[in-house]
């Protein structure tokens, strides 16, 4: 928990926790859900940008740890940014229920599809941007943009199935429904561990081999 | 134990610089200087030491232990000052030290307390209002407070007012005293290893050209002095010769 502790307390920009807020965003009656996820990309680019500029790596480096764990302590904080984002739209969403909101006109709702895809649009965007940021340690804004194109086309895919009529069920509340949704949410989360568990991977050996 | 540090046969390779076959050691309860012209390997070195920089083939053994083997050991035994780096511009020192003290299995609050009394540092300050001198100050109170044996520092005393470098030059003479730790560090300010250092180690690109103790590295560079010198060399004299001659070669 000491890396996590450090990456909070020093390496992590204070917008990338407002972003890890605004899992909140939910309860907005007209929004397109997908956009949450990309704050949750974002916060690990602007916290990467930020490490960058105060000289993260260098006092992580002279602190008794590893590189391993240096890359560890980073995936700790943008898991727990992208997990916090999460758990805190469940809230919202029971909120959103009492308040009797419609559905979401303008696309997704927050069904437990939009979890699963939420889990899988996570993954892939951090299986891209990680060890391409740990590639050389500082290009972080090179690594987002990489990363982000695979987010966006998942993001597009994700709006844009709601509207495909065979697919409407992955945007309602109907109890049969939401059962249909459930190996979504699933595979969403396996997804999610096993490409940050690949991410944090590559990262490592990609870094051990970077002279800062 | 013979030796806090070692370091063996250490080749780091860049396009346009190589740091070759670096070796040389440091007993405990003495001081070590690095000297050499800006460029010449010292930081590189102290990168290599540590593992900030991956070199390509070489030992480093702190406390008997093999360094790459045992990072996360060794490092609870060393402290480091890279001189010139400013962590977390924006952060209070309290906070950088909180974080900083957790990671460290013996760290002394109360010694932590006395050197930022004994250096005027004010703990609610950010980093970046700290003058360069202070935040070499703090960072030398950080590595100070976890009871390292091996201290290693990159130009620690650099941009500091000579009343201040006085005041550390003198503290390191103090941290080996008891004759169980150790400094190496690296400085072209040549005046601060004629005060404090033991042995000296010159780096002449990415060369070691010698380590030995000072008087016996004073009397190796004897074949530069000329009829008019009476005096031994001084070690600006030293390194004002050898890199000036070889400047001269280069240019025939």
């Amino acid at each position: 928990m000491k890396l996590l502790y450090k990456e909070l307390m020093l390496a992590a920009h204070p917008t990338s926790l407002v972003f890890a807020c605004l899992g909140c965003l939910v309860v907005v009656p007209a929004y397109p859900y997908t956009v949450i996820f990309m704050f949750g990309c974002l916060a690990p680019y602007i916290t990467f940008l930020y490490a960058r500029e105060t000289n993260d790596a260098w006092y992580s480096a002279i602190l008794p740890i590893t590189k391993r764990e240096s890359v560890k302590g980073k995936c700790q904080l943008i898991v727990f940014i992208q997990l916090f984002q999460l758990l805190l739209s469940i809230p919202c969403v029971v909120l959103r229920t009492i308040l009797h909101i419609e559905n979401n006109p303008v696309g997704i709702d927050a069904t437990i599809a939009w979890y699963g895809l939420g889990f899988i649009i996570y993954g892939v965007f951090d299986l891209v941007f990680f060890p391409a940021y740990y590639k050389n340690g500082y290009k972080a804004g090179k690594a987002f943009v990489i990363a982000a194109i695979p987010m966006l086309l998942l993001m597009i895919a994700s709006e844009g199935a709601v509207r495909l009529p065979a697919l409407a069920w992955l945007d309602s509340y109907a109890p049969y429904d939401l059962l249909l949704q459930a190996p979504i949410l699933l595979f969403g989360i396996l997804c999610y561990i096993i490409l940050i568990c690949i991410a944090y991977w590559v990262s490592v050996k990609r870094f051990e081999r970077v002279d800062l | 134990m013979t030796e806090l540090l070692r370091v063996d046969h250490l080749n780091k390779h860049y396009p346009g610089f190589a740091l070759q076959d670096v070796s040389f050691s440091v007993k405990p309860g003495r001081i070590m200087g690095l000297i050499g012209k800006n460029g010449a390997g010292k930081s590189t070195t102290l990168k290599s030491i540590l593992n900030i920089v991956q070199p390509q083939s070489g030992i480093v053994s702190i406390l008997g232990k093999d360094f790459y083997q045992n990072e996360k050991e060794c490092k609870q035994e060393i402290g480091v000052v890279f001189g010139g780096i400013d962590f977390y511009p924006l952060k209070k020192l309290s906070t950088i030290t909180a974080v900083t003290s957790r990671f460290y299995k013996d760290w002394d609050q109360n010694r932590y307390t006395e050197y930022l009394r004994q250096f005027s540092l004010d703990e609610s300050k950010q980093f970046r209002t700290l003058s360069n001198g202070m935040k070499v100050k703090y960072l030398l109170a950080l590595a100070l407070s976890h009871h390292a044996k091996l201290y290693l520092l990159d130009e620690p005393t650099s941009g500091l007012d000579p009343v201040s470098r006085d005041e550390i030059l003198h503290l390191f003479t103090r941290i080996v005293k008891d004759g169980k730790r150790s400094i190496l560090f690296s400085t072209h300010i040549t005046s601060d290893l004629d005060r404090c250092a033991d042995d000296i180690t010159y780096i002449q690109n990415g060369k070691v050209l010698q380590s030995a103790d000072k008087d016996t590295f004073l009397r190796s560079f004897d074949h530069l002095k000329t009829p008019e010198d009476s005096k031994p060399l001084t070690l600006e004299e030293i390194m004002l010769r050898t890199e000036g001659r070889n400047s001269d070669e280069t240019a025939l």
